[in-house]
């Protein structure tokens, strides 16, 4: 694997974090008020589907989701027959993982005569983030990319590349996306910084922890309210015994409100004995899960399934989450979650079929190889089938190659 | 805001983006000039320049090169750069607005550092320079669809901007004694670093000569299926558009300009004099004499003189009250045969006299919105509260009218005996919605109220919604009393109509 060149690369400069968080916060009100001037203005609904998805990707801002919403609602009312009504509404879904109800309005929006660019845009994502026609959308994806090679190509790029276990060329990509940024938004670049932790943290085989932790740092020194990054830096810290440099890092982003700082920091607490302390922050942290998987289970069906594995102690809880979300959405991490917390619940016979069908949709690639569910499958190797049963059972449907990391 | 997201790259910090550049004579000293580039198109309230980015407004003597069919401009090498730069957010005391420092760096080699949204500004010891940045009312409007050429309120009302101004000594700032004719351009790059750039750095994010080049001209919204030149032109080099671009930048605005010459179904541009205009935009600064005199409606006068072959008669320059849109549309649509006056006729609030002469910002428009599901048809709902005069409102006593159709005003008093008057602005029965303003009775400006009635599922959607500025009041006190008349409201259809299962 290529070596670690993070502290040696030469950065891009960037608008410092707390200056574009006052914009973007200050943008996105206007835009509100903008819209409810006039709904149908073009161009004002998708800029706030942007910067709406910006103040829930980096903020932990999760109220923006219930902000989206109503701004289909309102969209549905004024201009219900619209291209963009269509085009927003699937965008909307697809970010909260409806897929199936994304496909539907992407489906109405190109009846509608929406630009295909933009169409095209959308299907790829969900078929990335279902692990579904994943050939066709690394194709895609590398046409997208060679040319003009703009950084919000090329991550989609690196990401689709990580969870196909090609990890070095996931990372070349994301350092091409950092090196040839031409513009000064601390959000593209703290972003690439949080896909490079997520590659080197979790998604290779043996994972990196201080190379991860290095990007992490590197994402909350573009953006210090980074939550995603403060949380995935402060995991690491725990891990490692560093329970005051964990806490300080969550710290911060309390404010956020997002369930798993509260609950990564019950952790923490635990670990330092403030039992007392932690099993506050632990309700704080139920609480916000319950409430997001009340509005939005399927966007947070995985994290909510990783809550209950965890700290959450509610394993058939976790194993509900993790069907749904695996039913929703069938990538390799899905089938690794449903599977892991099947057995935790001892449901032996769910399990294997869920290995079954893992074995069925992703055996031939090579990111199943590198999946723990690989090693299971060996070990069963009766629920494993041939190869020549994989092609076939897959030759209806593109290769698939792993799905995208959200 | 006319240059406003205009290429794929503008889209990663808005603070990048530029709208516009201004040059004209100071209204409070002929002597002095003042120039004025704006940034982040439909800034928030609490917006704060980038301190990634240098802002630059640059200027380069011109010449009149050719007249008529022939006209051209031709600018001198010497540049007169004058380079903004902001600090990152300093904490303001005692929970205070952060405060934002900035430095301004002249041609002449001087600094002046000076501190973000102070409205005095600041000078250079010998009184030749002074500056002022921060947030302003958007001076640009825009009261047309461009697509369709269709009359429209202003699109960008109650919009802020950031600003940066600056007036100089005329004589001392731009050598004006060596020739009073200028180009001026303003641009955004990344601030050089010691290190030198990485990668592909780019020479600069945007940059903005006369108004709408890139989101009117170059990429005309009326002509579909043209490849969109916006992002290539903004990564040209200002005053030397490359020689390789320029017949697809030319070619493009000639269709374009035929395009708009043909929106009134009126050829009033010959062929050569389109291609003569495309030559003078093609070089795109904005023109300005300093000794000669320029108002609100002297843009454009310099290129228009010297297209007809005469010599021209004003600065030309842009002020921040001229009417450009119209003033460009109507010399693009019928060559001044008739003028095509938009929707408004002047930005959310004009330009003043005095120093820093943009608008101070507007405050952000506040925004209730209430809506009810109902079991009842539409049609049933909008028969009882469609009516401008119907007292259904169980908060409201009696409503008396004057007047009728819109235009009508309507005196509500409320049960615990106060007075609201509004005035009903549009009303659509096919539709089932009505718009009304507030006059009087509520502690707030700008205020307008919407009610309509939708179809939803088997019954209907009642949607109440208020936009205001609070005047006077806290805006908690308004929001509250506000809130109250909406949802009170909307309760007691409910009740009346039954909830939509």
């Amino acid at each position: 694997m290529i070596e670690d060149t993070c502290l040696e690369m030469d950065f891009p400069l960037a608008t410092a974090g707390d200056i574009a968080v006052n914009n973007l916060e200050s943008a996105r009100q206007q835009s509100w008020s903008r819209f409810w001037q006039e709904p149908e203005r073009p161009g004002i609904a998708e800029y706030i589907v942007e910067q709406e998805q910006l103040a829930a990707q980096f903020l932990g801002d999760m109220g923006a989701l219930d902000r989206l919403e109503t701004l289909v609602n309102e969209l549905a009312r004024v201009d219900r027959e619209s291209a963009r009504t269509a085009l927003i509404h699937a965008q909307v879904a697809a970010m909260t993982h409806r897929f199936a109800e994304a496909k539907v309005h992407l489906g109405q929006a190109g009846v509608r005569g929406v630009f295909p660019d933009a169409a095209n845009r959308l299907s790829l994502s969900i078929d990335q983030a279902c692990g579904t026609r994943l050939q066709a959308v690394l194709e895609a994806r590398r046409r997208t990319a060679a040319w003009p090679g703009r950084l919000e190509d090329l991550v989609p790029l690196g990401a689709l590349l990580a969870d196909l276990g090609e990890f070095d060329e996931a990372d070349r990509i994301y350092q091409r996306a950092l090196s040839e940024y031409q513009q000064v938004s601390p959000f593209a670049v703290a972003w690439v910084c949080f896909q490079l932790g997520v590659l080197w943290g979790e998604l290779v085989p043996e994972t990196q922890s201080s190379r991860a932790a290095q990007w992490y740092r590197k994402a909350i020194e573009y953006l210090p309210c980074y939550v995603k990054a403060r949380v995935h830096l402060a995991e690491i810290y725990a891990h490692d015994g560093r329970t005051g440099d964990a806490e300080a890092v969550l710290l911060p982003a309390l404010a956020s409100g997002d369930p798993e700082v509260y609950w990564r920091l019950a952790d923490v607490m635990v670990a330092t004995e403030r039992f007392a302390d932690a099993e506050g922050q632990m309700q704080a942290a139920r609480s916000g899960f319950e409430v997001l998987l009340g509005k939005h289970l399927l966007a947070f069906a995985d994290h909510g399934a990783e809550f209950y594995l965890g700290s959450g102690n509610n394993a058939v809880k976790a194993f509900e989450l993790a069907r749904i979300n695996v039913a929703n959405r069938p990538t390799l991490r899905a089938f690794e979650q449903a599977y892991a917390t099947a057995v935790n619940v001892g449901e032996s016979n769910l399990a294997s079929e869920i290995l079954a069908k893992a074995g069925r949709r992703w055996g031939a690639t090579a990111a199943f190889q590198l999946s723990p569910l690989a090693s299971v499958a060996l070990m069963t190797s009766k629920l494993m089938p041939d190869r020549s049963t994989v092609l076939q059972l897959t030759s209806h449907d593109p290769p698939n190659h792993g799905e995208v990391t959200s | 805001m006319s240059d406003h997201v205009d290429g794929p790259r503008q889209i990663g910090d808005p603070a990048a983006d530029l709208s516009d550049v201004f040059a004209f004579t100071s209204p409070e000293n002929a002597g002095r000039t003042v120039l004025a580039a704006n940034v982040f198109p439909s800034a928030g309230a609490s917006a704060m320049f980038s301190n990634a980015i240098n802002h630059s407004l640059v200027v380069r003597r011109v010449t009149v090169a050719g007249l008529g069919d022939a006209a051209r401009f031709k600018t001198g090498d010497q540049e007169y750069r004058f380079n903004c730069r902001f600090s990152v957010l300093e904490r303001g005391s005692g929970g205070a607005n952060p405060i934002q420092r900035g430095t301004c760096t002249f041609p002449d080699g001087q600094k002046l550092d000076f501190v973000v949204n102070d409205e005095k500004g600041a000078s250079t010891p010998d009184g030749v320079f002074r500056v002022f940045a921060g947030l302003r009312s958007d001076p640009f409007f825009l009261a047309w669809f461009p697509a369709v050429l269709k009359k429209a309120p202003n699109l960008l009302l109650h919009d802020n901007v950031l600003s940066i101004v600056i007036e100089f000594d005329t004589r001392r700032g731009l050598d004006s004694d060596k020739g009073s004719l200028f180009g001026v351009i303003a641009e955004t790059s990344p601030v050089p670093r010691p290190a030198g750039p990485i990668g592909h750095e780019p020479p600069r994010f945007d940059w903005v000569g006369r108004p709408e080049q890139t989101n009117m001209r170059l990429n005309n919204p009326a002509m579909a299926g043209t490849d969109d030149l916006r992002d290539l032109w903004n990564q040209q080099t200002p005053f030397a558009i490359a020689e390789e671009y320029q017949p697809v930048f030319r070619q493009r605005l000639i269709d374009s300009l035929t395009n708009w010459d043909m929106r009134d179904d009126h050829a009033d541009w010959t062929p050569a004099t389109l291609a003569a205009s495309a030559n003078v935009y093609l070089d795109d600064f904005l023109l300005f004499d300093v000794s000669k005199p320029m108002s609100d409606t002297s843009f454009l006068e310099i290129e228009k003189s010297t297209l007809h072959g005469d010599a021209y008669q004003t600065g030309g320059g842009r002020t921040v009250n001229a009417n450009v849109i119209d003033i460009m549309i109507t010399w693009m649509v019928n060559n001044d045969r008739e003028f095509l006056q938009g929707g408004a006729t002047d930005a959310t609030k004009p330009g003043g006299n005095s120093f820093p002469y943009l608008a101070s910002p507007n405050s952000q428009l506040q925004t209730l919105v209430e809506s009810v599901d109902l079991s009842a048809q539409p049609d049933q709902v909008w028969a009882l509260i469609g009516p401008f005069d119907e007292t259904w409102h169980p908060l409201i006593a009696r409503i008396r009218v004057t007047g009728t159709g819109v235009g009508q005003l309507r005196t509500i008093e409320t049960i615990d005996g106060k007075f609201i008057i509004e005035r009903l602005e549009a009303i659509d029965d096919s539709q089932r919605f009505y718009r009304y303003a507030g006059i009087s009775g509520i502690q707030a400006s700008d205020y307008t109220g919407t009610l309509d009635v939708k179809p939803k599922g088997t019954g209907s959607s009642v949607q109440w919604r208020v936009q205001y500025l609070a005047d006077g009041q806290p805006d908690f006190i308004v929001k509250t009393i506000v809130s109250t008349l909406l949802k009170t409201g909307l309760a007691s259809l409910q009740a009346r109509f039954g909830a939509q299962k």
